[in-house]
């Protein structure tokens, strides 16, 4: 008779521990959650660090189209990059300008206030005026009264060969200081 | 046993769909059915109205600024039942607002909020914030001028946020300024992202109800229960239904939805958010400068924190009204503001002059983009097709350009006028006055050329002895021949005696002018369409009003608008001019 003991039994290899495949779970499922949310979250907030066009410069009407002291609104025609597209000769926006002499001044026809379309006051020596919330402003672009944070904005002209050109600019909407988008 | 409750069994030991109906149906209504209860199923109805006339439009919408109001305007007008699917959609959307006010001024005066319910409440509320996303988004997606003007105020007003106000704003616009990226996020946003939350929030929000069950009032008898179905669910469907039919009868009476002009950055245009919205509108109008980020911002967070925290305010066990009319009574401000503030905007609108002539002003263009559209949109979009359109470009462009001096069948400013009266240019009438007094005020009595045509049949003061009037019979003739009347034998007769009379100042084909003025104009093809277009481009050519028209001596009178208008543009004038001038 053999008095060789028979061998013990495989030792269960180790095992891990719950904690541990929880762990493991909980990492896995979040490093594919984020493989998808990060680039996708990216994706989407890409516009936050867009920049507005830079400042341009564009020719409008001739000089002698303009009455000395008379606010004309005037659009800005040029070329408009929209995402995958470019238009050439497009209204990109309106300028109100108004003729001293040989200068012209011009204001953003955008409401400083929330962005509206800025008109003349009924009674055009009143000044602008605004549809929406009743900003009112004077012929020199002053805020006189309404909830508008600032005064109109103001663009650089200058006249090139008879043409009033205008320095074509957006602004920042509601809020005090003129800065550019 | 029936064939059908044998198929109903087999299936039942499949998938054990009766213990789910059971569940569903078998819930106990504690005080027992009531009308009270109808506004959380009603939404549920609505929204089901909106989710299949919502995918319905999917199919044919375009989100992008060259297609979006055509695909629109071509749902509205051409696609057969077009009109009725987003009738339904644009109506069920203002339907579901009401209900949603409905739901939370019942939750509110049943005290539902109440422990342990506070998570209902909230989820209710971020329900609520969803529905008006919708109403957001979705007002932008046909791209005319009403959803562009309120929406760009809306997300200006985003941008008005402290600190990070910019970067929203851009996040929502797709960027700094408004475009297609504009509109394929607020489509994405409308079409997925909404409905995605929106049904895990429904989900949550009915799980949670069920767990709780409803809120009877204070009186009610708690003895009684009822199931939800048949007795509370009966009152569901008729309310649904009701809803439904004045869905129905809305888009019915109106054909459809209105479709306003296309969107256009350079217009002026009354922006006015949709009704619901007047009274944040309103609330604008009244904090003015720095305060202004109390009305956009501030306000509207207080009256949210507000709700959020009305289960926390009151805290009583009771929901009797008694007791928590103080926790209550910001809500009725609320709402009474929000009434006030609606009708207020609405009367001050009614009232301003300028604004309801911008409206009128605006509702034509409506008319009438969606009448040329009809032809078809041509892929440059629906700007572009406006632009071509004589009866909508030529006034527009007359405005701009012409009025300020002319009048043309009302354009233009009799006060301020400084030259002819266009009514009738080119006829034989037109011809036959201003041969016998041209300096008459609706001729050149206003103008730089005063005093440069002598009348043909008055003798000028210092009259030569030799004057002899011309006969009616020949100003006929000349007025017939330039009038291009179609009698041509007086009108050859009054080519001769232009040819022979006038041309000591006038041009006629190049000849004439034997003094060489340079200042009357060149009468062949004198009242045609090309003469306008080459007087329009220069009046200083020996084709048009002649050399010296832009001299400095003839100051105010009409510039040369070829640097300023393209060929198509001096076509187009040209032309509308021409028939406006005509037209008895």
């Amino acid at each position: 008779m053999s008095t060789s003991r028979p061998p013990p039994p495989p030792a269960d290899p180790p095992q891990p521990s719950r904690r541990v495949v929880t762990l493991a779970v909980v990492v896995g499922s979040c490093a594919i959650a984020a493989a998808t949310a990060i680039p996708a979250a990216a994706f989407v907030a890409a516009p936050i660090g867009s920049k507005g066009n830079p400042g341009r410069w564009v020719r409008t009407l001739r000089l002698e189209q303009l009455v000395e002291g008379e606010p004309k609104r005037v659009a800005i025609i040029d070329d408009r990059r929209d995402a995958w597209t470019i238009e050439r000769g497009v209204e990109l926006g309106s300028v109100w300008v108004v003729r001293h002499g040989n200068e012209v001044t011009a204001f953003s026809a955008v409401c400083p206030h929330l962005g509206c379309s800025v008109n003349v006051a009924p009674e055009a020596s009143a000044g602008f005026a605004c549809p929406c919330h009743t900003s009112a402003f004077e012929k020199d672009g002053k805020r006189k009264s309404g909830p508008s944070p600032r005064d109109l904005d103001a663009l650089a002209t200058r006249i090139e060969e008879g043409f009033v050109a205008i320095d074509f600019k957006r602004f920042r909407i509601g809020v005090p200081e003129k800065v550019e988008t | 046993m029936s064939l059908f409750s044998r198929l109903d069994d087999l299936l039942d030991e499949r998938t054990g769909h009766r213990q789910l109906l059971r569940h569903l149906l078998d819930e106990p209504v504690t005080g027992g059915a009531r009308w009270a209860y109808v506004f959380g199923s009603a939404l549920l109805g609505t929204f089901l109205v909106q989710a299949v006339t919502g995918a319905a439009l999917m199919t044919s919408y375009a989100p992008s600024d060259k297609t979006a109001w055509a695909s629109v305007h071509y749902i509205q007008f051409t696609q057969t039942g077009g009109w009725l699917v987003r009738g339904l959609h644009q109506h069920g959307a203002q339907a579901m607002v009401i209900v949603l006010a409905a739901h939370l001024l019942q939750v509110s005066l049943f005290g539902a909020y109440k422990k342990p319910r506070e998570i209902t409440w909230w989820v209710g509320l971020a329900l609520f914030a969803m529905v008006l996303g919708f109403a957001l988004t979705g007002y932008l997606l046909p791209w005319d001028q009403k959803g562009y003007w309120a929406t760009r105020v809306a997300t200006n007003i985003a941008g008005t946020i402290p600190i990070v106000g910019d970067a929203t704003q851009k996040l929502m616009q797709g960027g700094a300024e408004y475009g297609s990226l504009t509109l394929t996020r607020f489509y994405a946003v409308h079409v997925f992202v909404l409905p995605a939350l929106l049904v895990g929030l429904v989900v949550t929000h009915v799980a949670l109800f069920r767990k709780h069950g409803v809120t009877p009032s204070a009186k009610a008898n708690l003895k009684k229960i009822d199931l939800f179905f048949p007795k509370q669910v009966l009152k569901d469907v008729v309310a649904v239904l009701g809803i439904v039919a004045v869905i129905f009868l809305a888009t019915w009476n109106e054909h459809g939805a209105p479709l306003d002009a296309p969107a256009d950055p350079s217009s002026d245009y009354p922006a006015r958010p949709e009704w619901y919205f007047l009274s944040l509108f309103q609330l604008l109008k009244y904090f003015h400068g720095p305060l202004e980020v109390v009305g956009t911002v501030v306000l509207p967070t207080v009256i949210g924190a507000y709700l959020f925290a009305l289960p926390l305010l009151d805290r009583k066990p009771s929901t009797a009204l008694r007791g928590r009319v103080g926790a209550l009574v910001p809500l009725a401000l609320i709402g009474a503001g929000a009434v006030g503030l609606t009708l207020q905007a609405q009367h001050q609108d009614k009232n301003d002059v300028a604004f309801q002539k911008q409206r009128v002003h605006a509702d034509e263009r409506a008319t009438i983009a969606n009448r040329i559209a009809k032809e078809g949109v041509p892929p440059e979009g629906p700007l572009a097709m406006m632009k071509r359109d004589p009866e909508l470009r030529g006034p527009e462009l007359f405005d701009k350009h012409c009025g300020g001096c002319h009048m043309l069948r009302g354009h233009g400013s009799e006060k301020e006028r400084t030259a002819a009266v266009l009514d009738g240019w080119g006829t034989e009438a037109w011809v036959r006055a201003m041969l016998h007094e041209p300096d008459a005020d609706t001729k050149f009595g206003r103008s730089s050329y005063k005093g440069e045509m002598p009348s043909v049949d008055v003798p000028p003061a210092n009259a030569p002895p030799t004057f002899k009037p011309m006969t009616a019979e020949d100003q006929g003739a000349v007025a017939a021949f330039l009038g291009a009347s179609a009698d041509a034998a007086k009108a050859a007769r009054g080519k001769a005696i232009v040819v022979q009379r006038c041309t000591t100042c006038h041009l006629f084909e190049g000849k004439g002018d034997d003094s060489d003025l340079g200042l009357a104009p060149e009468l062949s093809g004198w009242g045609t369409v090309p003469w306008v277009r080459a007087q329009l481009a220069n009046p200083a050519t020996k084709t048009t009003y002649r050399e010296h028209a832009l001299d400095a001596e003839r100051k105010g009178h009409m510039p040369r608008f070829d640097a300023d208008l393209s060929a198509a543009d001096l076509d187009l004038l040209a032309k509308w001019v021409h028939e406006q001038a005509r037209k008895p």
